[in-house]
């Protein structure tokens, strides 16, 4: 009986691990395993800040920052939100899989983001970063498959003005992509759905207020803001990535009003409070749980925007001048397109196929979830 | 025999606040529950006997609801006084809702197991999930469900409609209640599987001594499984009683009507007009507009006090009737249902009407 009183942090971290595999035996030991991987990640970005010098590298010649911690810390939540619970649910990941599995073009493009994402956040380990390899004898190289006197394996896909290798940009690019999309995805859902089911759940006057305030965000022009904060305090990568992750959320959290609305008057959340459950459970076990297919879908549509978004500030030379993204290479060959068409063209065909990648999946996964559409 | 009856419902009023008006849903009913005993709330669509059902524990929605009137005593305990937060330790564990549509009533999303579960982990009966796990295949079983230990661990979509109400109502037994309320929960079943469950009900009902409060619109199930019977219209209690009296001696016109209308024992397929606008209800007896034994004095004043029908203090009608003044007999006379109010009332039958 006290335990009704005083549910202990622990009691509802086993709910959200319940609500993500859907039920199953065996929770304590993924618990453990979930909970010391976010100590391990905590522990060692405090030893990077608290003992490592600023510019010491932290692993080898690498030198952790903070977005990249964040990073770590998103996928260390995707394996334990996304991955373990589909292997977990093998009925319904088999499921699932099947309906996608329909949409031939949706594999190619997962198999391709699969591929870059690997090449992406293990690349840097490979390949050092595209400042070490200035070199201005090997500048505006073209690609390998051109021909040429300066072509070379080397760098198979040439090199920029400086002689950086365009591969090494590319890499680097792909990892500030998957960064922006992830992270700022991650944070534009969880509150678009934290915010959507309190709103549809309570109703009231906190749905109005929570509502008005949507109403207002979205009005709200974030890009000016970004452009503004740029030019006050100066690029910064994170800066970009939390502004359009807390900013950009309106459109998922209209989204899971509309659907928790509904799920709101089902019969079988009724029963959960006929059984004494509170307002809390409820809606982290039966409104949001029931909402995961519209928020997954929302995100997986959500990423190329975010990369899109941050592609177009870099563009515009209001990237982070520290990190090589696509749009920042492709900003910086523009004045060679005519030279060295190559520069800006083969990180564009990139971006490109990144976001219609992205597209094509998400298309795919919301036929495979909603049957309706 | 326990001297206080297990449930107590004194002039409970509930009211819906609409753009159109207040809607007195309940209109001060009284009732009560002793243990172990089977009372059911009989009435047709419309009559409040749902937001009865649902008052008790306040699952009714608040707003646009409001309990504005009465007293739930429930176990020694005024339910109506004590917090949201109180009220959640009872729900569920003291008392326990079975609802309507087994089809909606389960999460997609959770395997039966699971979901019966829950109720455990809510109140803290069961705190390790080995041992809930244990017991919901052991409810399963008790049930009625074939090899509940493959079962526990299916989705609610791949089970029927019967075997989901059979999980629905072991979801409920889950913490043991001493109050099992099931608001029609066979009305969504064909009727073999009715019969099933009802048998299952009074078997689990005898096994774990609880106290059943049965909402229905049915008197062929009242008839089935009733210790006593609360006849609802518009919001107020018409008749209460047992059920042999209720059956063999209804007192209010409107319980005869309802057994006229059942198939198989009266002659009625329906009857006459409509219910009364809940928002605007009538002067005097609510059933005055349907009733053809209504006379002038049905249709002023309040809803008739409950009165005892033929001197039997536990068998009560609001109907004027049955107070002293006036003559039972005018309403036992034969008549057409069908017609509607006022028809039997012509040739008078009321003693004070000379005076």
């Amino acid at each position: 009986m006290a335990t009704q009183d005083s549910p202990g942090e622990a009691f509802e971290n086993v709910d959200w691990d319940e609500v993500d595999a859907g039920g199953g035996g065996g929770l304590s030991g993924l618990l453990i395993a979930e909970v010391t991987a976010y100590v391990a990640l905590l522990a060692a970005f405090a030893y990077d800040y608290f003992v490592l010098a600023n510019e010491s590298p932290t692993i080898g010649s690498w030198n952790v920052k903070d977005v990249e911690w964040l990073f770590a810390l998103v996928l260390v939540l995707m394996f334990f939100h996304v991955v373990v619970p589909l292997v977990r649910n093998r009925r319904m990941t088999a499921y699932y899989w099947r309906q996608f599995r329909k949409n031939k073009v949706a594999i190619a493009s997962l198999v391709y983001l699969t591929v870059l994402f690997f090449i992406g956040t293990l690349g840097p380990l490979v390949w050092a970063g595209p400042n070490s390899t200035i070199d201005f004898a090997t500048a505006y190289a073209p690609p390998y498959f051109l021909g040429g006197d300066l072509a070379s394996t080397d760098h198979f896909f040439g090199t920029d003005a400086q002689g950086r290798h365009l591969w090494h940009l590319i890499v680097y690019g792909m990892r500030v992509s998957f960064e922006i999309g992830l992270i700022a995805t991650m944070l534009s859902i969880t509150i678009g759905t934290v915010v959507g089911a309190v709103a549809a759940y309570f109703g009231g006057y906190v749905d109005e207020v929570l509502m008005r305030y949507v109403d207002i965000q979205q009005t709200f022009p974030v890009f000016i803001l970004l452009v503004l904060l740029t030019y006050l305090y100066g690029a910064s990568l994170l800066l970009i990535i939390l502004l359009y992750g807390v900013f950009s959320w309106e459109g998922i959290g209209r989204l899971v009003r509309s659907e928790a609305l509904q799920r709101r008057e089902e019969a079988y959340v009724r029963a959960a409070n006929a059984a004494g459950a509170s307002r809390g459970w409820v809606i982290r076990r039966h409104i949001i749980p029931n909402v995961s297919g519209t928020v997954i879908t929302a995100a997986t549509l959500a990423i190329p925007t975010f990369i899109l978004g941050e592609a177009a500030l870099s563009f515009l030379g209001f990237g982070d001048p520290s990190t090589f993204s696509w749009g920042r290479t492709i900003n910086a060959g523009r004045s060679d397109l005519d030279s060295a068409w190559w520069i800006s063209t083969i990180p564009g065909l990139f971006l490109f196929f990144t976001v219609l990648a992205f597209n094509f999946v998400g298309d795919a996964l919301s036929d495979a979830i909603d049957p309706r559409r | 025999m326990s001297s206080e009856p297990l449930l107590q419902v004194e002039n409970l009023t509930t009211h819906f606040h609409t753009d159109e008006g207040t809607v007195r849903a309940v209109d001060g009913v009284s009732f009560d529950v002793s243990r172990g005993e089977t009372v059911c709330l009989v009435g047709e669509s419309g009559s409040g006997k749902s937001v009865t059902s649902e008052s008790i524990t306040r699952i009714v929605d608040i707003p646009p609801g409001e309990i504005v009137d009465g007293s739930v005593r429930f176990d020694g305990q005024e339910l109506t006084e004590i917090s949201e937060k109180e009220l959640r330790k009872i729900r569920g564990k003291r008392i326990a809702h079975v609802f309507q549509n087994p089809q909606d009533a389960l999460n997609p999303v959770y395997t039966v197991g699971t979901q019966i579960g829950e109720v455990m982990k809510i109140h803290g009966t069961e705190q390790d999930k080995a041992a809930r796990r244990r017991r919901a295949v052991d409810l399963l079983d008790r049930v009625g469900i074939p090899d509940p230990a493959a079962r526990v661990d299916n989705y609610p979509h791949e089970m029927s409609g019967g075997m989901k109400q059979r999980v629905v109502i072991a979801m409920a037994l889950a913490a043991q209640p001493d109050l099992l309320i099931a608001d029609e929960p066979t009305t969504a079943l064909d009727v073999t599987i009715q019969a099933q469950i009802l048998d299952l009900l009074a078997e689990l009902q005898e096994e774990f001594g609880m106290s059943v409060l049965f909402v229905t619109h049915d008197l062929g199930v009242v008839a089935q499984i009733a210790d006593r019977v609360v006849v609802m219209y518009a919001g107020k209690v018409m008749e209460r009683g047992g059920v042999h009296d209720v059956f063999d001696n209804p007192g209010h016109p409107y319980t005869r009507a309802l057994l006229a209308c059942l198939p198989g024992e009266g002659d009625a397929e329906t009857i006459g007009g409509e219910l009364p606008s809940p928002l605007d209800p009538p002067e005097g007896c609510r059933f005055a507009a349907r009733c053809p034994y209504a006379v002038e004095d049905c249709r002023v004043g309040d809803q008739p006090e409950l009165v005892p029908v033929d001197g039997h203090a536990d068998h009560t009608a609001s109907c004027i009737f049955h107070q002293p003044d006036y003559d039972r007999s005018h309403i036992d006379r034969e008549v057409d249902w069908e017609s509607g109010a006022g028809t039997a009332a012509a040739d008078g039958g009321v003693r004070g009407d000379g005076a």
